[in-house]
C-alpha cells in the first residue's frame, strides 16, 4: 500500500490524495460524454462508433455556409426522373447550355428548357440512345454528343453523325467529348480522336502512336494548349497541341493495390476522368483522386480526406472547385475545403459533409450537417455547374441544386 | 515526151489511189469509231485542232475570256464592279459612259464582289485561292488579303461593317471575319456546297443558300438546306429544309422584311426519266421564305407547260419589294416576278393548294410579268441604287445587259472589252450551259453538271429495263483523256456520249448537228479543269499521314505479309495521272437492280469534292466504300487494315489533285512499281 511520505508538505499531501481519489473514481476529462451542440465543434465526438472521423453537427444554413467558407454549398435540390419527362432514369452526363440543360441518358437526349423536357433519340438522327458525354462549342454553339454508337453534332436542329464506319472516328463507344476551338476531341473505346471541324479530318491516337497501354480512353479535357486523356491502364496522357508531342503520367510505384509513396504522381493507372481549370489538372480514378499544378501532385483518398469514395466516375473543374462524381455521392473541393453531398438511404433527405482542410488530421475532421433535400441517388455519374446552379446526373435521375446564399 | 508525161500522171494517180483509198478508209473508220456515226464529215481540224489542251496549237486556237459572273454597283450608281471569273480581274465600268475604267487583277477564279456602304472599299472572293482581296476603290489597288476556308463564294458585310461573312462553298461553312483585326473568328457549319447569302435589312439575320442536297439514304427524297444565322450572336439559329429541291444558288431579302426569295430547282430523280412531259427530270423556280415567326417555305415555278426556264441563278428584288428579277441562265432569260401577286396567291391558298402549286406548271402565269431575253448565260444581277436599272452579267458574252426596270426592256449592252472572236470551245461552252437542245428547254448539261462537275444525285435514266441501273452523276472535269464514258463504258468518245444516244435518252429532241457537236466536244475535252486542291494538297508536298496513306495505296502485301495479287492492288486499277486504268472492273458493288456488267473505272482526281461515291452514290463518304460496301475484299484488300490505316488511305485519296500534276513525275518510291505497271500489259487488262 502506498503511504505519503511524512516529510512532504501538507498541501502536496492533500493534492496527492485528491488525485488518487479521482483516479480511483474513474473520472477523466477524456471519458466525459459531452453533449453535441449543433453548429459547434467538438473534438473526439462521434455519432458513428465505427468511423471515428465523422462528427455529428448542426443543420443551420448559416452554420453550413460558415463552415464551408469560400466553397459553394448547394441545396434546395429538385429531382427529375422519367416520370417528370426525362428520357430514362439512368443519366450519364449533364451539360448546362445557357438557358437550357442537356442530359444524356440511356434512352436519349433530354433537354430541359422553360420548365419542360424534350427528348431526342435515334429517330431524330442521334447515333445511339445511350449518350455518355456532352459538350457545347463556345465558338459555334453546336452540341456534340458522345454516344454508344458514334459522335453526333447537333446544330440548330440538324443532327450529323460520325461513326467508325463513315468517318475517321476511332471507335463508336465514346466516353467523353470536349470542344477545343475548332477541334473536337473524343475519348473512345478504341483510342482518342481529334476531329478538325475546319478540314473535316481526323487524327486518332492509340497505343500505336501515343504512350497508351491500350486504346481504351475514358476521359478527355483541354486547357492552355494541352489536351489530357484519361486512359484506362495508361494513367493520364498529355498532348501538347503546339508541339504535337505526347507525354504520360503513370502511377510511379506501379502498385495496383497500394499507394507506396504519397503524392508521388497519379494515384492509379486506371483513370476515369480528367478536368482542367485555372492551371490545375484534376484526375479521377477508381482508387482515389489527384490534383496536379504542373509541378506537384496531391493524392486524396476517402480515408484521409473529405472525399466520399475512392471510386470516382467523373470529375469536372469549374474555376477553383472540382466536382467528383463518386459511387457514394458528390464530393467537391477547392484545394482547402471539401464539401460532399450524400443522400440518405431511406428517404429524400441527405447530408452535407464539410472538411475544413485538404487532409484529415487530429484537428481536421469531417463535419456533417443533415439537410432536408439531396441528390436523387448516390451513384453519381455526371455534373455541371453554371453560376449558382448545379446539375448532377445519377444512376436514377438528375438533380438540380441551387447555391445556398448567406 | 507526151507519153512520159502520161506515164508520170498514171503513176501519180496510182500512188494517190493506192495510198488515198486505204487512207480514206482508215480515216472513215477512225471518224466513224470516234463519232459513232457514219456520216460525220472527214475534217481532221474539227477534232484534232480544237481538242488540243496545252500546246502551241491550243494557244493559237483558244483564248481567255473574261466571263463576267457577279457584280456590284457603287452607292451613287456611277460605277459597276464586275467579277470576271475566267479573266481573274475585277472590271470597273463607268455606268454612264459604258467605259471600261480598269481591270484590277484579283485571285484565281473570283466569285463575288461586295462593297462597303461608303463605296470606297470592295471585297472580292477568290474561289480558287481560298482568300478575299480587299481593294481600295479610290486607288483601285489590292490593299489586303484575308484568309478564308475552302472555296470562298458569296459574301455579305454585317450592318455595322465590322464583320465580313463569307460562304466557303467547298468547305460547307461560313467564315466570320473580323475586319478590325482581319482575322477569321469562327466558322459556322452550313449546308452542302453553299454559295449565296443575304443579310436582312434589319441586319439580324443572314440566310445562306446551298446548291447540293444533304446526305441521305440511297434513293431517299432530297432536301437542301437554307442556313439561318443570327448575326447578333454569330451562331446558326435555324436550318430550313427545302424538300425535293436543290441548286439554291442565291437568295435575297425583300426590303419590306416579310419574305426572302431563293432560286431553286425541283428535282425528280426518284422515278425513271420517262415521263417527258409535265415535269420530267426537274422543274425550275424559286422559294419564298416567310421571315416571320413560324414562317413557311413555299416553292413556286417559273416554268410553263411547254417551256421551262432552266438553271435559275440570281435573284434581286426592287427597293419597294414589289418585283423580283431572276436570271434563268440555262435559257438566256430574265424572269420578272410580281411579288405582290405572289403574296396574294400565298395568302389566298390553303397549304394543300400551295403544295400542288409547287409542281403546277400553269401557275407561273399568275405572277410572271415578263421574260426578258438576254445574251448567253445570264448570271449575276444587281439593281442600280434607285432601282431604275437592272444590270445583268451575260457570262458567255463578256458583256453586261442594262434593263430598264419600268419598261422591262433591254436598253443597251456594255462591252467589257473581252476577246472579240468566238472560239470553238466557247461555242461549246455556250451549248453546254444552254437547255435549248432539250425537250421544252427543260435542262442543259450544266443542270446535272454544275460548274461542269456533278450534282451529287443518282438518276434512273430511262434505258432498257425500267427502274434498273440507277447511276450517280459523274464529274466532267478533265475527262478528255479518260475514255470510255458512262458507268458501263459503252461510249468510247465524248462524241458518242453526246451524240445520238444523248438525244435519244436524255434530251429527247434532235441531236446536235456536227458543228455543234464538235464545239461541245471541244469545250468538254479542253475547257474544263479541276480547281486546285488547296484544302488537302496545296503544294504537292504530302503530309506524314498522306504519305502513310500513299504507302497503303501502293502496297503489294497485306499487314500480315501476304502478297496482294495485282488485280487487288489500288494502283493497278487507279494508276496516275488520272488514277484510272480506263478499263472495266467488277468491284462487287452491283445491286439487285443493276445489270451484271463491270463498270468503267472512274478517275480519282479531286475526289474530295465529289461525294457521294460508287456507281449509284450509295457510299456517302470515302470510308463507307470499304467499311460498309466491300464485304468480300473485292474493291481492294482492306479487311486486314487497322482503323488508322484506313484513315491514312482516305487522307491520301483526298490529297489527289488534277491529272496535270502527275503526268511527268510521281513519288520516287513508287516509280518502279508504276514502271512495272505501265510495261506490263497483263496488269492493264486484268478483269
Amino acid at each position: 500500500m502506498f503511504r505519503p511520505n511524512r516529510n512532504l508538505p501538507k498541501a502536496i499531501k492533500v493534492l496527492f490524495i485528491s488525485i488518487l481519489v479521482i483516479s480511483i473514481s474513474g473520472f477523466s476529462p477524456n471519458n466525459q460524454n459531452t453533449k453535441i451542440i449543433p453548429g459547434e465543434r467538438h473534438d473526439n465526438q462521434t455519432t458513428d462508433g465505427e468511423n471515428s472521423r465523422v462528427i455529428g453537427s448542426g443543420n443551420n444554413i448559416a452554420d453550413i455556409k460558415k463552415e464551408a467558407g469560400e466553397m459553394p454549398v448547394y441545396g434546395n435540390w429538385k429531382t427529375f426522373t422519367k416520370k417528370d419527362g426525362l428520357p430514362a432514369n439512368k443519366a450519364y452526363c449533364v451539360r448546362i447550355d445557357g438557358d437550357r440543360v442537356l442530359v444524356g441518358t440511356s434512352g436519349g437526349l433530354g433537354v430541359y428548357e422553360n420548365g419542360e423536357w424534350r427528348t431526342y433519340t435515334v429517330e431524330d438522327g442521334i447515333a445511339h440512345n445511350g449518350i455518355l458525354a456532352i459538350d457545347v462549342s463556345e465558338l459555334t454553339g453546336d452540341v456534340w454528343l458522345g454516344t454508344l454508337g458514334g459522335l453526333t453534332r447537333w446544330s440548330a436542329g440538324r443532327f450529323d453523325t460520325f461513326t467508325q464506319l463513315n468517318s475517321g472516328l476511332a471507335n463508336n463507344v465514346i466516353y467523353s467529348v470536349i470542344c477545343d476551338g475548332k477541334h473536337v476531341w473524343s475519348a473512345t473505346g478504341g483510342g482518342a480522336g481529334d476531329y478538325n471541324t475546319y478540314t473535316d479530318e481526323w487524327e486518332i491516337y492509340m497505343e500505336r502512336n501515343a504512350p497508351m497501354h491500350e486504346p481504351w480512353t475514358y476521359g478527355v479535357c483541354a486547357g492552355d494548349d494541352k489536351i489530357w486523356i484519361a486512359a484506362w491502364g495508361g494513367g493520364v496522357i498529355e498532348f501538347n497541341t503546339k508541339t504535337k508531342k505526347f507525354r504520360d503520367y503513370i502511377d510511379p510505384d506501379s502498385q495496383m493495390e497500394l499507394d507506396v509513396f504519397p503524392d508521388d504522381g497519379v494515384v492509379h493507372d486506371i483513370t476515369t476522368g480528367v478536368s482542367y481549370d485555372e492551371g490545375i489538372l484534376w484526375v479521377a480514378t477508381y482508387f482515389g483522386v489527384n490534383r496536379y499544378d504542373g509541378a506537384h501532385w496531391n493524392t486524396y483518398f476517402d480515408h484521409d480526406s473529405g472525399l466520399l469514395s475512392n471510386f470516382n466516375n467523373f470529375c469536372r473543374a469549374v474555376g477553383p472547385v472540382i466536382y467528383f462524381c463518386t459511387d457514394l455521392g458528390l464530393s467537391t473541393f477547392n484545394g482547402n475545403t471539401w464539401v460532399s453531398y450524400q443522400r440518405n438511404e431511406s428517404n429524400a433527405s441527405g447530408k452535407v459533409m464539410i472538411t475544413n482542410g485538404p487532409k484529415l488530421t487530429d484537428d481536421i475532421k469531417i463535419r456533417e450537417f443533415p439537410v432536408p433535400t439531396s441528390i436523387c441517388h448516390n451513384f453519381t455519374i455526371g455534373v455541371d455547374v453554371q453560376d449558382d446552379e448545379i446539375w448532377v446526373a445519377t444512376s436514377y435521375g438528375v438533380s438540380r441544386g441551387e447555391r445556398l446564399k448567406k | 515526151m507526151k507519153k512520159k508525161g502520161l506515164i508520170y500522171l498514171f503513176i501519180a494517180l496510182a500512188v494517190i489511189l493506192l495510198l488515198g483509198v486505204p487512207a480514206h478508209r482508215m480515216s472513215r473508220e477512225h471518224v466513224n469509231y470516234i463519232t459513232a456515226v457514219e456520216d460525220h464529215p472527214l475534217n481532221c481540224f474539227s477534232c484534232h485542232l480544237y481538242i488540243q489542251k496545252d500546246n502551241f496549237l491550243a494557244k493559237l486556237v483558244n483564248t481567255t475570256y473574261l466571263s463576267p459572273f457577279n457584280l456590284a454597283v457603287s452607292p451613287d450608281g456611277g460605277k459597276l464592279y464586275i467579277v470576271a471569273q475566267e479573266g481573274d480581274v475585277l472590271v470597273v465600268i463607268d455606268s454612264q459612259s459604258d467605259q471600261v475604267l480598269d481591270k484590277i487583277p484579283v485571285g484565281k477564279h473570283p466569285h463575288s464582289v461586295v462593297l462597303n456602304h461608303a463605296g470606297n472599299t470592295a471585297f472580292v472572293s477568290n474561289q480558287w485561292e481560298d482568300n478575299i482581296y480587299e481593294i481600295d476603290l479610290n486607288s483601285l489597288n489590292v490593299i489586303d488579303t484575308l484568309k478564308t476556308g475552302s472555296g470562298p463564294a458569296g459574301m455579305v458585310l454585317s450592318k455595322d461593317e465590322k464583320f465580313l461573312y463569307v460562304v466557303n462553298s467547298f468547305g460547307n461553312e461560313v467564315s466570320v471575319i473580323e475586319l478590325d483585326s482581319k482575322t477569321e473568328k469562327k466558322r459556322l457549319v452550313a449546308g452542302n456546297n453553299p454559295t449565296g447569302l443575304a443579310i436582312s435589312h434589319s441586319g439580324d439575320l443572314i440566310y445562306v443558300s446551298s446548291r447540293r442536297v444533304l446526305p441521305r439514304p440511297a434513293r431517299a427524297p432530297v432536301k437542301t438546306e437554307m442556313t439561318v444565322i443570327d448575326a447578333t450572336k454569330q451562331r446558326v439559329k435555324e436550318r430550313k429544309m427545302f424538300k425535293h429541291a436543290y441548286m439554291m444558288e442565291n437568295v435575297e431579302f425583300a426590303s419590306t422584311g416579310d419574305l426572302a426569295v431563293a432560286t431553286l430547282i425541283r428535282l425528280k430523280n426518284l422515278v425513271p426519266s420517262i415521263q417527258v412531259e409535265q415535269g420530267w427530270m426537274m422543274t425550275h423556280g424559286f422559294g419564298i421564305i416567310e421571315t416571320g415567326e413560324d414562317g413557311r417555305i413555299i416553292q413556286l415555278l417559273t416554268d410553263e407547260p411547254n417551256s421551262y426556264y432552266s438553271d435559275p441563278f440570281d435573284v434581286v428584288i426592287t427597293p419597294d419589294g414589289e418585283k423580283a428579277f431572276i436570271s434563268s441562265s440555262g435559257i438566256d432569260v430574265i424572269n420578272v416576278i410580281d411579288l405582290n401577286k405572289v403574296r396574294k396567291l400565298i395568302a389566298e391558298s390553303t397549304p394543300e393548294e400551295l403544295k400542288t402549286y409547287s409542281n403546277h406548271l400553269g401557275i407561273s402565269s399568275r405572277y410572271v410579268l415578263k421574260r426578258i431575253p438576254t445574251g448567253a448565260n445570264p448570271k449575276g444581277l444587281v439593281l442600280s441604287p434607285d432601282g431604275k436599272y437592272l444590270y445583268v452579267a451575260e457570262r458567255l458574252e463578256d458583256r453586261i445587259a442594262v434593263i430598264n426596270t419600268k419598261t422591262l426592256e433591254t436598253e443597251k449592252h456594255i462591252d467589257l472589252d473581252g476577246p472579240s472572236r468566238i472560239t470553238m470551245a466557247r461555242k461549246g461552252r455556250r451549248l453546254f450551259n444552254n437547255s435549248g437542245r432539250t425537250f421544252q428547254n427543260q435542262y442543259g448539261c450544266y443542270t446535272c453538271h454544275p460548274d461542269a462537275a456533278e450534282d451529287g444525285v443518282a438518276y434512273n435514266m430511262a434505258g432498257v429495263g425500267m427502274g434498273r441501273n440507277v447511276t450517280n452523276t459523274q464529274t466532267l472535269r478533265d475527262v478528255g483523256d479518260i475514255p470510255p464514258f458512262k458507268w458501263n463504258g459503252h461510249n468510247q468518245s465524248v462524241y458518242k456520249q453526246d451524240g445520238m444516244r444523248f438525244s435519244t435518252y436524255l434530251t429527247r429532241t434532235e441531236p446536235y448537228n456536227y458543228d455543234e457537236l464538235d464545239a461541245l466536244v471541244s469545250y468538254i475535252v479542253t475547257g474544263i479543269i479541276n480547281p486546285p486542291n488547296l484544302a488537302y494538297n496545296p503544294t504537292g508536298e504530302l503530309t506524314e499521314a498522306q504519305k502513310r496513306g500513299e504507302k497503303v495505296f501502293f502496297r503489294t502485301h497485306t499487314n500480315c505479309g501476304k502478297d496482294i495479287k495485282p488485280k487487288d492492288r489500288c494502283y493497278v486499277c487507279h494508276p496516275p495521272p488520272d488514277f484510272t486504268n480506263k478499263n472495266f472492273e467488277n468491284v462487287g458493288s452491283l445491286s439487285e437492280s443493276d445489270d451484271s456488267i463491270p463498270f468503267d473505272t472512274p478517275q480519282l482526281n479531286n475526289l474530295s469534292s465529289s461525294s457521294p461515291f460508287l456507281h449509284d452514290g450509295r457510299a456517302k463518304t470515302l470510308e463507307e466504300i470499304w467499311t460498309t460496301y466491300d464485304p468480300g475484299d473485292r474493291h481492294g484488300i482492306t479487311s486486314d487494315m487497322t482503323k488508322d490505316d484506313l484513315n491514312d488511305l482516305v487522307k491520301f485519296l483526298r490529297s489527289i489533285r488534277d491529272a496535270r500534276y502527275y503526268t511527268k513525275y510521281y513519288s520516287e518510291e513508287y516509280e518502279e512499281l508504276l514502271k512495272e505497271y505501265y510495261s506490263n500489259n497483263e496488269y492493264r487488262n486484268l478483269k
